[in-house]
This record gives C-alpha cells, structure tokens and sequence, in this order.
C-alpha cells in the first residue's frame, strides 16, 4: 500500500464523517495509471520523444572501436593516400597545361583579329562576366534519363 | 611594314554535345573509392533502428528479421576473433551492415522505396553505330563535323563572314542556314578561341565555341553531311594538321 493511501486509512478509521470519505474519493484518482506512467518512467511521451531524437544524435552507445593500425597496415594506408595525391597533381598539371594552351591560343586569335580587322575586335571584346549557364543545360548523371535527347525544339518568335 | 593584303575572314563553330552520364572511372579511381567507402563505413556510427522503427510495430519486425544478428558474448567461451563488443545489435569492431527487407513482389511494387530500374548507358545508335545521332557515346562529349560538297573535307562548320556582325552571331546563324532553326545552342563566349590559316586561299579561320542543347541538325540542303563524333574518332576524319591545331581545344 502507498504510504499517502495508507495514511488517509488511518485518518478515515478515526471518524466516519461523509466529507472525509468524498475527500478520500477525490484523492485515491491520484494513483490511476496513465499513458506517462505505464511503461514504469516518470516522464511525459513528448519528453520520451525529445530524449529519442537527442539520442541519435549523440555519439554515446554509436561509436565503433577505434581503428588501430598495425605498422604494416599504416603504411599500406600512406602509400594509398600518397598513390591518390600523385594521381591527383597529375591530372591537375594536364589540366593546367591544357587550359594555358586555350589561353594562349584566345590571345593569339585575339591580336590577329585587332590587326586585321579592329571593328570586329571591338565586338568580340565586350566583357561577358555574369554570363550565366542556361535552364536547359544538363548535367552528367550516373545513368542515362528515359528520354535522352529532346528533338522537339521551335525557336521563340521574337 | 608588310603591305596589309585584305584577308577573308571565316567564323568557324566548334558545336558539342554534352555528357550526359559521368566519365568512366580508371581502374585505380574506384579501387581507391572502394577503399574510402570501407574505411568511412568501418568507422560510421551504429544506425539508430530504434528512431526510424516504431516499438512493437510491423515495419520494425520486418527490418530486425532481415538484419544479420553478431555473435553474442557468452561466459566460458574462447572467441579467436576478439571477445564480441555489442552495443545497440552492432558489433564495434566491425562495419554495419544495414539491410533493407525487400517485398515479396517487387513487380507489383509501387511504393517509394522500389528498387530503382537504371536505363543502359550503351544505346540503339551505339550498337548501330549511327554517327548521326545525338544519342550516341553518352559518356563523352560529342562535335559537330559536316561536309558541305561531297567532294569537301571533313570540318567543323565554317561561314565567311561578309557583313557587321560579330564572328559568333555569323557562326550561330550559319548553323541555322545549313541545319535548320530547330537548334537549341548556346554560345559558350563571343571570343574566338583558336585562329587557324588556310593554306590554300589565305583565309583566317576563327573558332567559336557552342554547346547544343535541345534540338536537333537536320541538313537543308541535299549534299550537305554531318556526323556526331567525339574526339578521338574525329581524329580518323579530319586531316592530322587540322586535328593537332584543335585537338586541345576539345573534350573528351
């Protein structure tokens, strides 16, 4: 018995006054069982939800073991990660010396037009910067879509 | 000072197809995204089943009946492996596999999660070899080359240019006189990107750059090719002087 029920016994034993027994009537609701209290924890299932979500967020109970390389192993990991950097500065100096061949190849083509024809430089040499890429311009997808290529095209009347 | 001889000058339009699936990965590229992916996965954190799976629900019994249940600890067992650390049905030392349960049916399946049918990257014009279509090669980038008289040369379309307008509006619009108007392009910049000399009649040759985007070349007049080809079969088209002065100009 609870000591709050055990303690209005008592108290009820002593007289039987009618006010006291509605008293105790009112009172015994206090140990109903509610959704908060069925499952045994004291707080609300708002507050049960608020614990889940910190929970996953919380690295407590998630964390795997630590990696723990033997020497071996660690320098099989570094000639990996130095294989991947070589490869990486190689592509990146074709792409240097690729895109220097471009620039050099726009200034030449650049001066030739200034000297044989200087009102058609004058054209071509307009600053495009916030030239932006157009709505229907694609980009590369792992797979292609159902629809590959869009043949049906009629140009705006302008 | 040489004497200024009036050169004819031509606007020539480097037109490409974009990729439309990703580059093929080098042997060593995926070896080594293979090993990132296990090394990442090996130290992610314990999926938290418990959030996305209701208590006592239908979907959280379907997803713990499809997981792989660890080797248990137990007392008075000799583990060669390593004594079992579990937390939350994950053994630490190892990845986390996480399987999805999988219908019965998937034919029948409608459902968001069904499995994703991926369309072939190899098409009707790769196996014809249909040199015309844009649907071929989708992993490189393809260039427009045509031939105006059968007896030309293979070449990216060239137009003289006679009038005011600037090199790549006479280019655009000269795509459209051979190849029709129903051609979506864009016009990457109006700055030519290469000067080439014909050595023939001393006419100055200068390249603009343009990606097509919707549409398609459909020839007006009866002589006129064309081919969609990338850049290492264009190689086998053209001359080798003329390749060698574009070749850096392209993609692959």
């Amino acid at each position: 018995m609870l000591p709050i029920q055990r303690s209005l016994y008592i108290r009820n034993r002593g007289s039987l006054n009618p006010f006291c027994l509605s008293s105790f009537l009112t009172l015994i609701t206090r140990g109903k069982r509610t959704k908060a209290n069925k499952n045994g924890s004291d707080i609300s299932p708002q507050m049960q939800r608020v614990v889940t979500q910190l929970s996953v967020m919380s690295a407590r109970k998630k964390q795997p073991k630590m990696l723990k390389l033997s020497n071996e192993d660690l320098i099989k990991h570094q000639t990996i990660e130095t294989a991947w950097s070589i490869y990486q500065d190689k592509l990146n100096g074709q792409r240097t010396s690729k895109l220097k061949k471009q620039y050099f190849a726009i200034e030449e083509a650049m001066n030739k037009l200034r000297q044989i024809n200087p009102k058609l430089f004058d054209k071509c040499n307009i600053d495009e910067s916030g030239k932006i890429f157009p709505m229907e311009l694609r980009i590369p997808t792992d797979y292609p879509p159902r629809e590959i290529w869009h043949y049906n095209y009629t140009p705006k009347k302008e | 000072m040489a004497t200024k001889v009036p050169q004819t000058i031509r606007a020539a339009l480097i037109l490409a197809r974009s990729p439309i699936v990703v580059p093929d990965l080098t042997k060593f590229e995926s070896q080594y995204i293979k090993y990132k992916y296990e090394l990442e996965k090996r130290l992610m954190w314990t999926f938290p089943a418990y959030y996305y799976f209701k208590k006592g629900t239908m979907s959280e019994y379907k997803f713990q009946i499809a997981q792989k249940k660890p080797i248990s600890k137990q007392p008075g067992v000799w583990y060669p492996q390593g004594i079992p650390d579990i937390r939350h049905g994950r053994e630490r030392s190892t990845k986390q596999e996480v399987i999805i349960p999988k219908d019965e049916n998937p034919a029948n399946d409608t459902s968001i999660s069904r499995p994703v049918v991926k369309n072939s990257i190899i098409t009707k014009a790769d196996e014809s070899n249909d040199t015309t279509s844009l649907e071929r090669q989708l992993r490189k980038t393809l260039y427009l080359l045509v031939k105006i008289k059968p007896n030309d040369e293979w070449k990216f379309p060239s137009f003289e240019v006679n009038s005011d307008y600037a090199l790549h509006e006479v280019a655009e619009s000269g795509l459209r006189d051979i190849g029709g108007s129903k051609i979506n392009t864009w016009t990457v910049s109006r700055k030519p990107v290469k000067v080439l000399k014909d050595k023939n009649d001393e006419s100055l040759e200068f390249f603009i750059k343009s990606r097509i985007l919707t549409g398609e070349f459909v020839p007006k007049m009866k002589d006129i090719e064309f081919k969609w080809l990338t850049r290492d079969e264009i190689k086998d088209f053209v001359k080798k002087d003329y390749y060698d002065n574009t070749e850096f100009l392209l993609d692959k």
